[in-house]
């Protein structure tokens, strides 16, 4: 009876595991097991497998467990057939992890997921790991030292315990201040671990003289960062204590290497790995069992890679004490990209890494994300209709870069023409026009826009030339409009300024949060690496890209970003930049230049 | 694409053109929309179109007749607005090309919508 009950409920689970999941089961034992109705979401542990397998008196080895993130199933793997038989006939259906819960059924099946991954790029240059470099009992007496919940100098970061020594390392501006050092030094404990850095071959000229404790829980991490350049020399050292932890590794050119952090160990971080690498934590409570695996090459050659098991392991609570050496100035490294002392704007690029630039992060970000941005965008902005209100009748309207349209207003009495590039906006202008009496429009690019000269009395050219990458090109547009317009004719003209502090777009909660601002992501294109924007916060440069989060689509992937998020790039406008560009047009005069709601605009005459 | 916006088009962006205009209609798919008539924007916006250019047009999508080769600089005649109005803003066309006269480079409409885009080689 009990048997047969088993059997039914086996085969339930079974049937619903190939209807949901498509995974199929055999009655054919095979080296692999189904855990029909546990796995990670329902909390089971490596831990208890291996308690239920020390009662069980057979010699295998144990089996690897596979248990998929928010799955409520999960896979054993046995290194033989007859072990995996044994374990399933004497468990399946009776094991119940949980002594109140039910029982854990389970099949065979012929193959399990394989999410292994096999990292093709090198350890990071400049980035030493020594293991063992401490003892337990050291451990122990840096755990006794540093692990005090309850001080009260510590500031809750994210909920991430952190104490300061020396100087303060402030998260805001991400660096420290010099002309106010802490009374508290760091701790004459630590001073044994300089001569032990000197045995490994790191040779310090003094000791560092700023310290800073990171506790992180289980689940807790850090965003991926690069520490800045100027204010800290070019090593940086952080001792693990109490837990490993696997620290993710990404370079601007798109490789990402995790590495084992073991606890007890020093990491030194010097050259390339220093300056031109960014490195986090994932906020989660275990890590991949990452294994060094040997390969047989293409051309025979054997050699050793790290692979990204399927095997996990929990995290325990981890200690962390990140060494640095203070310093002012500008920062002297060789590694540009991440460097805060390199100017990063775009102003003098090449035409050519300009318009790639714009084509990957204005022209084909535009397209994908043509019907959801227009489904945000339906109002004409009050100081379009303003001035689209003041046109006389009978005038001749373009709108240049028009977008779904919006600005085009249902006027009876004059010619309105929309001018854009995205195909996909157009469609939705097409058919906001065929409602206007008088309206069309045209697919050009401003910077060579098939229209006559001098056929306008009006151009609006509303949100636009901020999307222009280089000073040369953003000249060209505005040169453009002014070709377009007959003397006397006007234009609006308007840019997203960089300071949004009169606007709606900053989020109140996001200002004082400092910690977001600490860690700068980049992304590069055409060997230029551009800051990428947190939204809703004040602009931190004038050349960036903007994410625009798209619903439910899968596009390209971005490293670091989720794959549904496309980077816009924009070049962010100072008080005064775009009237002394309209200046440096000859046959145009600004007329009125105001800010409103994050934009600065002009109004110009043709003369 | 209606007849008003033709009117304004240009390939003189193109490297080596000099003029770019008119650009020759060749229409595969032609809609006639009716439009809310408003003679006195019609009258208004006469003096500022090339009124040769958009009567080829019209002759070369068949919509000519009755439509004057020249027009005087007095619009009140009622008969000539309304054959003006429906020659400039009802008359769409939908699918086909338009040609540069100078270089032959050819503009697709799809949709009613006219790609005037060039690549970067065909810049001046
Ligand atoms: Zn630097």
């Amino acid at each position: 009876m009990e048997v047969r009950k088993a059997d039914r409920k086996q085969k339930k689970f079974a049937a619903r595991l190939k209807c949901s999941k498509g995974i199929v089961c055999t009655s054919i034992p095979t080296k692999f097991i189904v855990l029909c109705n546990v796995g990670q979401a329902t909390g089971l542990s490596k831990e208890a497998i291996h308690l239920l397998l020390g009662e069980v008196p057979h010699n295998d080895t144990l089996p690897k467990y596979i248990a998929e993130k928010g799955e409520s199933h999960s896979y054993l793997i046995f290194s033989s057939i007859q072990s995996c038989e044994k374990f399933y006939n004497m468990n399946n259906g009776k094991w119940k992890p949980d002594v109140k819960g039910p029982p854990v059924y389970m099949s065979y099946v012929e193959n399990v997921p394989n999410s292994e991954i096999v990292c093709q790029y090198k350890d990071p240059q400049g980035l030493h790991i020594f293991s063992n470099f401490i003892s337990n009992d050291e451990e122990s007496l840096f755990l006794q030292l540093f692990d005090s919940e309850d001080d009260v100098n510590s500031s809750n970061l994210k909920n991430r315990y952190v104490k300061h020594y020396g100087y303060e390392f402030r998260y805001g501006s991400n660096d420290v201040d010099l002309t106010s050092p802490l009374e508290e030094k760091i701790p004459k404990e630590c001073d044994n671990l300089w001569a032990r850095l000197r045995d490994c071959g790191i040779n310090l000229e003094r000791i560092p003289d700023q310290m800073t404790v990171n506790k992180y829980l289980p689940g807790q991490g850090i965003p991926t960062h690069v520490d800045k350049h100027s204010p800290f020399g070019d090593t940086i050292l952080s001792l693990s204590l109490g837990s490993d932890v696997v620290m993710d590794w990404k370079h601007h050119s798109g490789q990402h290497v995790p590495m084992l952090v073991p606890a007890r160990s020093m990491l030194v971080m010097t050259g390339e790995a220093r300056y031109d690498w960014q490195h986090g934590i994932q906020p989660r409570s275990w890590d991949p069992v990452l294994e060094q695996r040997l390969v047989t090459a293409e051309n025979g050659e054997e050699k050793y890679v790290k692979v990204i098991s399927n095997d996990t392991r929990s995290r325990d609570v981890r200690i962390s004490l990140t060494f640095r050496w203070t310093r002012s100035g500008p920062c002297e490294c060789n590694y540009k990209t991440l460097c805060d002392s390199v100017d990063k704007s775009t102003d003098n690029i090449e035409d050519s890494l300009a318009s790639n630039l714009e084509e990957l992060h204005v022209h084909q970000v535009y397209e994908k994300i043509a019907g959801h941005f227009s489904t945000t965008r339906h109002k004409p902005w009050p100081k379009v209709v303003e001035f689209m209100a003041s046109v006389p009748p009978g005038a001749v309207v373009l709108d240049l870069g028009c977008g779904n349209g919006k600005n085009i207003l249902k006027r009876n009495d004059i010619l309105q023409i929309g001018g854009e590039r995205s195909w996909g906006l157009l469609s939705e202008c097409k058919s906001h026009v065929q409602r206007v009496p008088a309206a069309d429009c045209v697919r050009l690019d401003l910077l060579q826009a098939g229209l006559r000269d001098e056929c306008a009395d009006a151009v609006i050219c509303i949100a636009v030339i901020h999307h222009f990458s280089s000073k040369v090109r953003r000249i060209e547009s505005i040169s453009t409009i002014s070709r377009l317009l007959r003397p006397e004719g006007k234009a609006l003209i308007t840019v997203w300024a960089k300071d949004q502090t009169k606007s709606n777009y900053l989020c109140k909660s996001k200002q004082t949060d400092d910690s977001v601002k600490n860690d700068e992501i980049h992304a590069t294109v055409g060997g230029l690496s551009l800051p990428v924007h947190e939204n809703r916060t004040q602009f931190q440069h004038n050349d960036l890209l903007v994410p625009w989060k798209l619903r439910n689509i899968k596009e390209n992937k971005i490293a670091g970003q989720p794959e549904s998020t496309l980077l816009r790039y924009y070049h962010v406008f100072e008080e005064n930049e775009l009237v002394n560009l309209c200046n440096e047009i000859p046959n145009l005069r600004v007329e009125k230049s105001f800010y409103e709601e994050g934009n600065w605009c002009v109004i110009c005459k043709k003369i | 694409m209606k007849l008003i916006t033709h009117n304004m088009l240009t390939s003189k962006c193109l490297k080596g053109v000099l003029q770019g205009y008119p650009l020759a209609i060749n229409a595969t798919d032609v809609k006639i929309t009716e439009v809310d008539f408003n003679p006195e924007f019609v009258s208004r916006i006469i003096p500022k179109l090339d009124w040769n250019v958009l009567w080829g047009a019209a002759d070369s999508l068949g919509h000519s007749e009755g439509l004057p080769k020249t027009v005087e600089p007095k619009y009140e005649d009622q008969e000539f607005l309304k054959k003006a109005h429906h020659v400039l803003l009802e008359v769409e066309i939908e699918e086909g090309t338009l040609t540069c006269p100078e270089s032959g480079r050819q503009f697709p409409i799809s949709k009613g919508i006219p790609n005037m885009l060039l690549t970067e080689a065909e810049v001046q």
